[in-house]
C-alpha cells in the first residue's frame, strides 16, 4: 500500500494542516420538508427509526434530485389498524427537483408521489432502474406496505406496486436494487427490522420510559424479490434462503466480496450478529458472516447494526464493511482478507477510538477531499431521544462524523457541522457537479441538512456514470478500478437511502486515469489516458 | 445418636416412670416425624414431672421442630432454670430468641456453645458490626459453600463499610478519602460527573493518594474517554509500578484506541506482576493479535481457555483463536475453535456487547 503524496499530506506534515472544514453547512433553497415522526410518551418503537434520502437524477437532466421519505402522524392513541395520515400534505414523502442555479421545486404532486397511504409509516427508499429504460424508479420502504414508483420519463411516476407484486409487509427498513443473477434485470432485497405492531408496543426504561431494545420483540426475515422482466417481481425469499434467516436487519450493502462474478448481500442487524449472504450463484444465498469473520466483534459480541457500506477503504481492491452501532460499542469495520475471510479491524484503524461515544446511522465511504483515499461519514444521534437522563455521558443529538482516510487509517475532521442533530439517513452525492462529493442528511422532527463541499482540497476527480448494456443498464455490481482505486457500483447502503449512483473518484494530483471495469455480464473494459476533472459515461460492449 | 446420650442420661435420672414413659413416646414421636404428638407427649412429661429438665429442652425442641420458636421460649428458658449447664437447652434457646428478634437476649446462649453462625447473625442485628465480621468469617471458613453465611456476612461487611464511610464523612467531610468515598457512591449509581467531580477534587487534596488515579480512570472508561482513561491509569501507575490491575488498565485503554504496541507492552507488564489473570491474558492475545505476534496470542488465549474452562472470557478466547488461525489459513483448527465458541455460546449465552 503506497500512500499518495497529497498536498493535504505534504502540508500536515509540515504541522501547517488546514483547519478549514470540509463542508459548507448550505441551506436547501426551495426545501421546507420537515421529517415528521411524530414522537409520543408511548415510545412508540418507529418513530425514531425514519427516514430515508434519495440523491438521483429523475428527469435526467443532469442535475440531481432530491426524494424525502416522512415518517407519519402518530398519536398515543395509536392501535391496529394504524393511520398515519398520510393523505395530508404534511406527512406526505418529497420529490424536490434540482434547478439550475441550485435551488429546488417541489414535484411532488405533479409527479404523483403524493400520497404515500395512510397505513405506511415511511422508512427508507430504493432507486434503480428495474425496467432498463433509462429512468430511475423508485421503491419506498414503511412499516405497513412498501411503494414501488415507476418513473414514466415525462416527470411522473407510477405506482407499479400491486403489479410488480413488491408490497412486502410488517416492517420494511432499508432496500436495494442489485442484480443477484446476472441476467440484466435489477432485482430488489428488502430489509425488515422485526415484528412489531401498535398493539403490541412496549416501553421499557423503567420510570424513564424509553423506546425498548429490539430483543424485546420477535426477529423476522428480509424480502428478495426476482425481476422476471415484464414489470413483474418474484418473491423468492424462501427458495433463496432468506426466510429461515431470521435477524433484525436494518442496513444493507451490496458488494462482489469473494470476487466470484455474483454480488453478495451485507445485513446489518440491531443487537446481534451481523449477516453475509454470500451468492451462490445458483439462485440461493448461504448466510457465512460467522465463519468469515463479519458477524461479530473481535470479542465474539453482536452488534448494534444499523448502517452499513460495503466498499473497500484501504486500495487492496476487495470491499470492506463498515457498520453503524451504537456507543459502548465501537463502529465494526470489517477488513476484506481475501480467499472469502473478513478480520474486525476497528482498533487498527483508529474507527474505534474515534466511535465508541457515538451512536450511528447513516454512512458512507467517499473521497471528500480527493486524495485518493475514501473517507468515511456517518450521520450520528442516539436511538433514544432521553438518554442523557439514564445516561448523562451520553447526548441524544450528536455532530456527524467525518474521518479523513490515511492511508488505511481514520482520523477526525471538521464536518463544518456545529450543532448537534438527531440524525438519521444519510445520502451521498455530488450535488453541485463540481467534482467533489456532498451529502445530505435526514434529522429526526427537522429539515434535511446538505453539506456541500467545499473543495477545498483542489484534487483531481472522475465521477463514472455506468451505461449496462448486456449488464442492468444502472451497471450495479460492477468492479470499476481507477488508478488502484476500487468502487463496486451501487446506489444502495448508508441507512434508508439511495446514493448518487455515479461512481466518484478522488486523483490527488494526478490528471489521467486508467479504468478498468468489469461488468456483471463477465466483460472487462480498459479504458486508459483518461482525463481527469470530468464527468464520464461509460457503455458496457455489446459485446464481450 | 444425641437421642441415645439423651435417654441414657434420662434413665439415669430420678423420675417417674410415667413421666418417662411420654418422654420414650415422645422420642418415638419424632423418629416417626410426628411432630404434633411429639409436642403432646413431652408436654405431659413436663406436667407429670416438673423438674425433668430433659422434659423442657425436648418440648421446647419440639415446638423449634414445628417452627413454633414463640412456644420454644419458655420451656427452654424452664430447662436452664432447672440445669443451668445444660449446652443443648442454650444452643435452642439461643436459635428461638435469635428468631424471635431477641438478638440481644440471644448472644450469651449463642456465644457460651460457640454457635458462630447464629451468634454473628445476632452480632449483626445488634449492630456489633466488628464483632459479627469476625465471626462470621470464621464460619464461612468452616462452611465456605453456605449461602445464608456468604448472604450474612456480605450483608454486615457491607453496614460496617457503610459505618466507617458514614464515620468519615461526619468527621472529616473535607479530607480527600471523604471525596474519594462520595466517588465511589456516585460511580455506583453511575452519576458520572459527580464522581470525576469528587475524584478531581480528592486528587487536588492529594495527588499521589494510591487508587485515586486508577477509580478516576474507571470513570472515564465507563464514559468511554479513553484518552483521559489513558492518562489517570498512567499516572497510576506510574505512582504504583507494582500494580498489576493498574498496568492492566492502562493496557486495556491504550488497546481501545488502537495503540497495539504501547498496550501490549502495559499487558505483558501485568501479566508479569500478576500471572495467570484471565482478564489480563484475554487483553494480552488481543493485543498481540493486533501486533501481528500470533505466537503470544495464541498462546495467551489458550491460557485463557485452560484456566476458564466455560466462561464468557473462555468463549471470546474459542472466537479469537478460530479468527487468528482463519488469517492463518488453518482452517480445521479454525472450524474448531469457532464450535468451541458456538458450543459455550449455547451454553452459557452470548458474549454481551460493551
Amino acid at each position: 500500500m503506497i500512500r499518495r503524496l497529497t498536498r493535504r499530506t505534504l502540508l500536515r506534515n509540515a504541522g501547517m494542516a488546514a483547519a478549514a472544514p470540509i463542508f459548507n453547512l448550505k441551506p436547501l433553497r426551495g426545501i421546507d420538508f420537515i421529517l415528521q415522526n411524530s414522537p409520543t410518551a408511548k415510545k412508540f418503537l418507529i418513530e425514531t427509526m425514519p427516514g430515508g434520502v434519495a440523491l438521483f437524477d429523475y428527469n435526467n437532466d443532469g442535475l440531481l434530485d432530491i426524494f424525502l421519505v416522512n415518517g407519519g402522524h402518530i398519536t398515543e392513541s395509536l392501535h391496529v389498524p394504524e393511520n398515519f395520515e398520510r393523505t395530508n400534505p404534511r406527512y406526505w414523502n418529497r420529490l424536490y427537483r434540482q434547478n439550475r442555479d441550485g435551488s429546488f421545486t417541489d414535484v411532488t404532486q405533479a409527479a404523483g408521489l403524493a400520497n404515500a397511504g395512510n397505513g405506511n409509516y415511511g422508512m427508507g427508499v430504493a432507486v434503480g432502474d428495474y425496467d432498463n429504460d433509462g429512468y430511475p424508479d423508485l421503491f419506498v420502504t414503511s412499516y405497513g406496505k412498501n411503494i414501488l414508483y415507476h418513473n414514466n420519463g415525462d416527470g411522473t411516476f407510477t405506482d407499479v406496486t400491486a403489479k410488480a407484486g413488491v408490497a412486502g409487509g410488517g416492517w420494511s427498513v432499508s432496500a436495494g436494487f442489485f442484480d443477484y443473477n446476472n441476467d440484466g434485470l435489477l432485482d430488489l432485497f428488502v430489509t425488515r427490522y422485526m415484528e412489531w405492531d401498535a398493539d403490541h408496543n412496549k416501553i421499557c426504561g423503567g420510570d424513564w420510559h424509553t423506546y425498548c431494545p429490539p430483543s424485546v420483540f420477535p426477529a423476522t426475515s428480509c424480502l428478495l424479490y426476482r425481476n422476471r422482466g415484464d414489470g413483474t417481481f418474484e418473491d423468492v425469499s424462501a427458495r433463496a434462503g432468506f426466510t429461515a434467516k431470521k435477524g433484525r436487519a436494518l442496513g444493507v450493502a451490496f458488494a462482489d466480496y469473494d470476487g466470484d462474478g455474483f454480488t453478495d448481500i451485507f445485513v446489518s442487524n440491531d443487537g446481534m450478529q451481523q449477516y453475509l449472504f454470500h451468492n451462490n450463484g445458483d439462485g440461493t444465498f448461504n448466510e457465512c458472516a460467522l465463519e468469515s469473520g463479519a458477524a461479530l466483534t473481535s470479542d465474539g459480541k453482536g452488534l448494534s447494526g444499523m448502517g452499513t457500506v460495503f466498499q473497500d477503504y484501504d486500495n487492496d481492491g476487495r470491499p470492506d464493511i463498515i457498520v453503524t452501532v451504537l456507543p459502548r460499542e465501537l463502529y465494526g469495520l470489517y477488513h476484506n482478507d481475501g480467499g472469502g475471510s473478513f478480520s474486525y479491524q476497528s482498533l487498527e484503524t483508529g474507527l474505534g477510538a474515534l466511535t465508541s461515544g457515538s451512536s450511528g446511522w447513516g454512512v458512507g465511504l467517499e473521497d471528500f477531499d480527493n486524495d485518493g483515499w475514501k473517507d468515511l461519514f456517518v450521520a450520528q444521534s442516539h436511538v433514544l431521544d432521553n438518554v442523557q437522563q439514564i445516561d448523562a455521558s451520553l447526548r441524544y443529538k450528536e455532530l456527524p462524523l467525518l474521518a479523513l482516510n490515511h492511508g488505511g487509517r481514520f482520523e477526525r475532521a471538521d464536518s463544518g457541522v456545529t450543532t448537534p442533530i438527531a440524525g438519521r439517513g444519510a445520502a451521498f452525492g455530488d450535488i453541485n457537479n463540481d467534482g467533489f462529493m456532498d451529502v445530505v442528511i435526514s434529522t429526526l422532527g427537522g429539515p434535511p441538512m446538505l453539506l456541500l463541499n467545499r473543495g477545498g482540497s483542489g484534487g483531481h476527480w472522475l465521477s463514472i456514470t455506468l451505461r449496462g448494456t448486456r449488464s442492468n443498464r444502472d451497471g450495479y455490481g460492477a468492479r470499476v478500478r481507477v488508478n488502484g482505486q476500487t468502487r463496486f457500483a451501487t446506489s444502495a447502503g448508508s441507512y434508508l437511502c439511495a446514493n448518487d449512483k455515479r461512481l466518484h473518484f478522488g486523483l490527488g494530483p494526478v490528471e489521467k486515469a486508467s479504468l478498468e471495469i468489469v461488468w456483471p455480464s463477465g466483460t472487462k473494459q480498459l479504458l486508459n489516458e483518461v482525463r481527469a476533472d470530468q464527468f464520464l459515461e461509460v457503455r458496457e460492449p455489446e459485446h464481450s | 445418636m444425641i437421642q441415645l446420650f439423651l435417654l441414657t442420661w434420662l434413665l439415669s435420672q430420678a423420675s417417674s416412670p410415667e413421666a418417662m414413659q411420654h418422654m420414650q413416646a415422645g422420642l418415638e414421636a419424632r423418629k416417626q416425624q410426628q411432630v404434633t404428638v411429639e409436642i403432646a407427649e413431652f408436654r405431659k412429661a413436663t406436667e407429670i414431672d416438673p423438674s425433668l429438665a430433659d422434659a423442657f429442652v425436648n418440648l421446647g425442641r419440639a415446638y423449634m421442630e414445628a417452627h413454633d420458636y414463640g412456644a420454644a421460649i419458655a420451656p427452654l428458658k424452664r430447662a436452664l432454670e432447672l440445669s443451668p449447664d445444660l449446652p443443648v437447652a442454650h444452643q435452642f434457646l439461643g436459635y428461638a430468641l435469635l428468631a424471635q428478634g431477641y438478638a440481644a437476649e440471644a448472644i450469651p446462649h449463642l456465644a457460651r456453645v460457640g454457635a458462630q453462625d447464629a451468634l454473628g447473625i445476632a452480632q449483626l442485628e445488634t449492630g456489633q458490626l466488628n464483632e459479627a465480621v469476625s465471626i462470621l468469617g470464621s464460619a464461612l471458613a468452616k462452611r465456605p459453600n453456605d449461602p445464608d453465611l456468604q448472604y450474612y456476612l456480605g450483608h454486615a461487611s457491607g453496614l460496617l463499610s457503610k459505618s466507617s464511610i458514614d464515620t468519615l464523612l461526619a468527621q472529616y467531610p473535607d479530607s480527600p478519602r471523604a471525596h474519594q468515598a462520595l466517588a465511589e457512591n456516585y460511580f455506583v449509581l453511575r452519576q458520572m460527573p459527580q464522581a470525576e467531580k469528587e475524584y478531581l477534587e480528592a486528587l487536588r487534596l492529594r495527588p499521589d493518594l494510591p487508587g485515586l488515579h486508577l477509580e478516576l480512570g474507571q470513570v472515564y472508561a465507563n464514559s468511554a474517554q479513553w484518552p483521559k482513561a489513558e492518562a489517570e491509569f498512567r499516572a497510576e501507575s506510574q505512582l504504583r509500578p507494582g500494580s498489576a490491575e493498574a498496568a492492566y488498565r492502562l493496557g486495556a485503554a491504550l488497546l481501545q484506541q488502537g495503540k497495539a504496541r504501547e498496550a501490549l507492552i502495559e499487558l505483558r507488564r501485568s501479566n508479569d506482576l500478576k500471572p495467570e489473570m484471565p482478564e489480563t491474558l484475554y487483553a494480552l492475545g488481543k493485543a498481540a493479535a493486533l501486533n501481528g505476534d500470533n505466537n503470544t496470542a495464541e498462546r495467551s488465549w489458550s491460557k485463557v481457555v485452560e484456566l476458564e474452562k466455560d466462561t464468557s472470557l473462555a468463549a471470546q478466547s474459542h472466537f479469537g483463536l478460530a479468527g487468528l488461525y482463519r488469517k492463518q489459513g488453518k482452517t480445521a483448527q479454525a472450524q474448531h475453535e469457532m464450535q468451541e465458541f458456538q458450543r459455550l455460546q449455547s451454553t452459557i449465552g452470548p458474549p454481551r456487547s460493551e
